[in-house]
This record gives C-alpha cells, sequence and structure tokens, in this order.
C-alpha cells in the first residue's frame, strides 16, 4: 500500500519527462476532403516545433502502399512529398515525438476525385471488437433505462398518486440511465477512435481525435452526450423541486437520441439506407427501449416499491406494449427486407445468423407478453398477494430476455449488413477495393 | 467554429470566481443574513451545477487529444455532483450532512486531473506552472470541505474554502498563455503573447 502510495505521489510530482505536448492545428489536404487534383505534397502544421520520427507522414491506398516520400520539419510543419496517386481514396497516418517525448499521432482521410471515406473506415483500421459490443450495449441498456423510467412515470404512472419515494426511484433510475448512456458514449467513442488510430492505450491518450469528431460516429457522439447531459440536469432538478413537469422534455430529448444508435452505427451509411430507413430505425430503437425499459422499471422499482399501483399500472403497461410492440415489428421487418435482399443472407452470412438470433429472443419475448397479456390479465382482478408477487419474477424474466434482445442489437448496428447484389452496389466497393463508406 | 482555448477559460474562470465571491460573503455574513433571501442559498450551489453541465460541450469539442477529453468530462461530472448535492441539501430534498463529501472528492478528481493532463513540467511556461500549481491546490484544499462537513458552521473553514475557490479562478484566468514563468520559458513552447 505504502508503495503504491509512493507511486502515485511520484507519478503526480514528476508527470513528464521533459518539455511539451505538440497539437495539429491544420492539414494539407484538410480532413475528409475529395480532392480534384492529386496533391504532391502532405502538410502538418502544429502549435510548435516537433521532432521527426522515420515514416512520420505515409499516405496509404486501400491495400496499405505508402505513396509518401522521407518526412522533413520545416518550422512548425513537417512536410512530406507524395508519389501521383490515382483516383481512389487515401489513409493519412502521421506521428511525431512531442518536445515532452511522447509521441503524438493522428490518422484522417482524403479522396482523389472520389469522396473521402470515414475514418473509422480508414486503412488499417480492423472494425468493431467484441469489447465494442459490449460498450454499444451498456449505451443500449443506459438509453433504454432513461426512457423506460420517464416513460414509466410519464405514461403508465399518469394522473395516478404515485408515492414520493417512488418518484426519488425512478428519478434515480433515469439518472442512472442518462448517466450509463453518457459513459459508455465516452467508452465507444474513445474505442472507435483507438481502433482507427491503431495505437495502444498509453499513446492513444495523446492521439488527436479531432478527425473523428467531424464522422457520423463523432456527430452522433457529441450530439448524444450534450444531450444526455441535459436529460441528466431535467431529471435532477424535476426531483429537486418535485415538478413531473420537467421529466417531459427529459423524455422527449431521450427518445429522439435513441437514434444516435443508429446514426453512428453502419446502418446509415450502408447502400439502400435512406431518410426511410434511418427513420425506420430510430422508431424500432425508441419503441423497443421504451417496452423493455418501462417494462424493467416497472419490474424492479413499482412491482415490488409500491404495491398499490401495481394492478393499475400493470393494465395500463398492456394496453401500451401492443402499439410498442407493432412499431417494433413492423419497422424491424421494413428494415430486414432492405438490408437483407435475398432470404438466403439470414442463415448464410454472420449478420444474418445475428438477426436469426434477436428474431428468435424478440419470439420469445412476444410470447411471454401474450401470457401476460391473455392470461394474467383478465386474472387480475381476483388474484392474491402471492400471485402477484409471482407475476413480479415473471415480469423481470421477460425483461431479461429483451435485454437479451439489446445486445443482439448492439451487435447489428456494429455489424456490416450483407452485400447488396451487383447493380445496387457503390462506388466505394468498385474504387477502394477496401470495406470503406463514402460518407464521410 | 471553436472558441479560443483561452476565451474558454475565461468564462469559466468568472463562473468560478462568482462561486468563490458568493461563498466569502456567505462566510463573512453569516449563513442566517446570506439566507435571509431565498433565492440567495441557491446562487452559488446553482451557478456551480451549471458550470458542471456547461462542462459537457466542453469536453465533446476539444478533442485535441484523449487526455484532454478526459480531464474534461471528469471535471463536468464531479462539478455536476457536487453543485447537485449542495443544491439538495439547501432545498432539504438531502438531509445527511455526509453528502458535502462530495466537495473534498470533486476537488481531488480535479486536482489529479489537472496535474495528469498537463504533460510539460513546472517551469516549460506560465500555463505549464499553473496547471501543476492548480492541482496542488486543489487536492491539499479539499481538505476544507473535507473539515467543513463535520464543522459546517467554522468561520475559519467556510473562509478558507471560498478563498481556495477565489485563488483557482485567479488561476484559472491566467494559465493558458505563453508566457514565461519566473523568466522561465521554453524554446518549444512557442512565441510569448504578450
Amino acid at each position: 500500500m505504502r508503495r503504491l502510495s509512493s507511486i502515485v505521489l511520484a507519478a503526480l510530482v514528476f508527470p513528464a519527462a521533459a518539455s511539451a505536448h505538440a497539437t495539429l492545428q491544420s492539414t494539407t489536404p484538410k480532413f475528409g476532403t475529395e480532392q480534384q487534383r492529386a496533391p504532391a505534397l502532405i502538410r502538418l502544421h502544429f502549435d510548435q516545433k516537433v521532432k521527426i520520427l522515420p515514416g512520420a507522414i505515409r499516405v496509404l491506398n486501400g491495400v496499405g502502399r505508402n505513396f509518401a516520400g522521407p518526412s522533413r520539419a520545416d518550422g512548425t510543419d513537417v512536410v512530406a512529398s507524395v508519389r501521383p496517386l490515382k483516383l481512389g481514396s487515401y489513409t493519412v497516418r502521421w506521428r511525431a515525438v512531442s518536445a515532452d517525448s511522447h509521441v503524438v499521432s493522428g490518422v484522417w482521410t482524403f479522396g482523389v476525385r472520389v469522396p473521402a471515406p470515414s475514418v473509422n473506415d480508414a486503412y488499417g483500421a480492423g472494425g468493431p471488437t467484441g469489447g465494442e459490443h459490449v460498450v454499444r450495449w451498456l449505451w443500449f441498456l443506459g438509453i433504454a433505462l432513461a426512457i423506460g423510467a420517464l416513460g414509466l412515470r410519464l405514461i403508465v404512472l399518469r394522473g395516478l398518486e404515485v408515492p414520493r419515494e417512488l418518484d426519488r426511484k425512478i428519478a434515480v433510475a433515469a439518472g442512472l440511465g442518462a448517466v450509463v448512456a453518457l459513459q459508455s458514449g465516452i467508452a465507444a467513442f474513445s474505442l472507435r477512435a483507438e481502433d482507427a488510430l491503431q495505437l495502444p492505450f498509453g499513446k492513444f491518450l495523446y492521439g488527436d481525435l479531432s478527425p473523428m469528431t467531424a464522422t457520423r460516429f463523432g456527430t452522433a457522439f457529441v450530439t448524444m452526450t450534450l444531450g444526455f447531459a441535459l436529460v441528466l440536469a431535467l431529471v435532477y432538478l424535476a426531483w429537486l423541486l418535485d415538478r413531473v413537469a420537467y421529466l417531459v422534455p427529459a423524455f422527449g430529448l431521450s427518445l429522439l437520441l435513441a437514434g444516435g444508435l443508429s446514426f453512428s452505427g453502419h446502418d446509415a451509411v450502408d447502400p439502400g439506407s435512406s431518410w426511410k430507413t434511418e427513420l425506420a430505425d430510430w422508431v424500432h430503437i425508441s419503441a423497443a427501449s421504451l417496452w423493455i425499459g418501462a417494462l424493467a422499471t416497472m419490474a424492479a422499482l413499482l412491482w415490488f416499491g409500491a404495491p398499490q399501483l401495481r394492478r393499475q399500472a400493470f393494465l395500463r403497461f398492456a394496453r401500451l406494449a401492443p402499439v410498442l410492440i407493432a412499431l417494433v415489428l413492423s419497422a424491424g421487418i421494413y428494415l430486414s427486407i432492405v438490408r437483407l435482399p435475398r432470404l438466403h443472407d439470414l442463415w448464410t452470412e454472420s449478420y444474418g445468423q445475428v438477426l436469426l438470433v434477436k428474431i428468435g429472443l424478440v419470439c420469445v419475448a412476444l410470447l411471454w407478453g401474450a401470457f401476460h397479456h391473455f392470461v394474467v390479465r383478465p386474472a387480475l382482478d381476483r388474484a392474491d398477494a402471492g400471485f402477484l408477487s409471482r407475476i413480479g419474477r415473471s415480469l423481470a424474466g421477460e425483461s431479461l430476455v429483451g435485454i437479451s434482445v439489446l445486445l443482439a442489437a448492439a451487435i447489428l448496428v456494429d455489424s456490416r449488413p450483407p452485400a447488396r447484389p451487383i447493380g445496387h452496389s457503390d462506388r466505394s466497393t468498385l474504387i477502394g477495393g477496401s470495406a470503406a463508406t463514402l460518407t464521410p | 467554429m471553436l472558441p479560443h482555448a483561452e476565451m474558454v477559460h475565461w468564462a469559466f474562470a468568472a463562473g468560478i470566481l462568482l462561486v468563490g465571491l458568493c461563498l466569502l460573503c456567505e462566510a463573512i455574513v453569516g449563513e442566517e443574513v446570506w439566507q435571509m433571501r431565498a433565492w440567495r442559498k441557491y446562487l452559488w450551489p446553482g451557478l456551480a451545477f451549471s458550470l458542471g453541465v456547461l462542462l459537457w460541450p466542453v469536453m465533446a469539442f476539444f478533442t485535441n487529444s484523449s487526455i484532454h477529453m478526459y480531464a474534461h468530462g471528469s471535471w463536468a461530472e464531479v462539478l455536476m455532483l457536487a453543485g447537485g448535492t449542495e443544491l439538495g441539501l439547501v432545498h432539504g430534498r438531502l438531509r445527511s450532512p455526509l453528502w458535502r463529501l462530495s466537495w473534498p472528492l470533486a476537488f481531488v478528481v480535479t486536482g489529479t486531473a489537472f496535474i495528469v493532463h498537463e504533460q510539460n513540467p513546472w517551469f516549460f511556461a506560465r500555463s505549464a506552472f499553473l496547471h501543476h500549481l492548480l492541482g496542488w491546490t486543489f487536492i491539499v484544499a479539499a481538505v476544507f470541505p473535507l473539515l467543513l462537513v463535520w464543522r459546517p458552521r467554522s468561520a475559519v473553514l467556510q473562509s478558507c474554502f471560498a478563498l481556495m475557490i477565489v485563488t483557482v479562478s485567479v488561476m484559472l484566468f491566467s494559465d493558458r498563455d505563453v508566457a514565461p514563468i519566473f523568466g522561465h520559458l521554453s524554446s518549444l513552447a512557442g512565441t510569448p503573447h504578450r
């Protein structure tokens, strides 16, 4: 313990070996631009002088061939000549030694007479990992918890005499959801950036994330971070001032922000996507989040925390759930048809296989919900306390299945649907050779 | 189009200065007088909470390195937590004085983040010096809100707490300039601003 304290103290007193941490201020060509003429030079402009490393600038095509010549320092700039570039998309990877002896690094993309690929699809980026799926699942869970808790309070318990303690618990659940959404958003963005930058964590701490924020993922991350910070503040003020009205904008905002999950995934840029698919995806995710989140919150907080409200809440939720399920299913079927134009993709492609698992889990949840709707609801009036207690456990079980559905959804959002038949392919598959998407 | 980092530092320094001045006034006139107008008891906790919320855009938009993003994020979270618990206490929604432990926690987290995210040594430039000084000031000054948890009516502790926050705001006002510190300026730090 004493040794650990000494190390922590030493790390705080002597934080760096020496000198400065350089920041990239501008580049030529600029991030994510389409160049009509191939650039003959790559220029990085820093806020201070840096030391050159061998291969400080690399210009890579879709198969990893480097077109950059040796780099040289020019004041606070680092410059490298570039051999003639053909039509296509290119990745620039750079690194330089800051005065603090840390290696600062970055990546960006540009296109020669084609749009630049997203920096997420830079050459060398490996794509989503298992860790990213788990983080995105947590992101889904946080959003579902926030939407579900707020929906439970505003829709299911609307007009009822809600005990103050239950109100507090619902506010805590919604706030916790917003916090989880914020933290997992930061983690998801960091993991995506780490993959694009291709750096170990120690060096990633000094990696330049600016090009990442210009991507769709970055835009979604910024919007969702700001939005959920506001949701958190509104939920807190609603609890502090005892004003349920403050939960209304928080609920609306959370529902809107759920769209960021698809906006930041592959769905928004894959061939065949349009405003209709994005709208359908938003309906699919927000309806599913409300259904699963409200169910889980009802099972965890209301069923045993406010037994006097169980019957009314159950009956009201039973009226709301079919509407949500209809929305989830109709949007889901539409999206499946768009993304999987061939039926056999369901069992031959990994995307289809995950979708099959998700469909299976949804079927289990639907059957469980149907049992609650058609068997439990009519029996509720003559139910005794023991029966109601067992129903609470059954609701918790259905919620767990719903949470598993969200895991499958998280993997699907991170995954790329199978390529469409010839005739539907976009320019990226013809030009880049790699799995590059064209929308920066 | 992002504002210059200096502007952002000045805006937050102004906010923190207001918090410090409110605390100082409360320490001088006493809690009873300060709270004679009901809105005044919400003033500095509300300001601290709002500063926490406003730090989120700084975290999301200033992404020139991951470590800056994490530092800004941690400040946003602890300021929201500390301001929020204080609001809860003055409004009567929270009862236990132990909630005030969120302030020493916020000080320690803030100080550590300042020191860890500043990669230059003390005498590299004025900003580096002040970042280190800010970090250590926060860590050492955490003792005042910590003692206030058990001695909430101590005028000395209240004054020290307020003065520390005023001091921190003054440091924040001046920590972005490229300028020498005690005659030292690294050749790598760039051109002095003034």
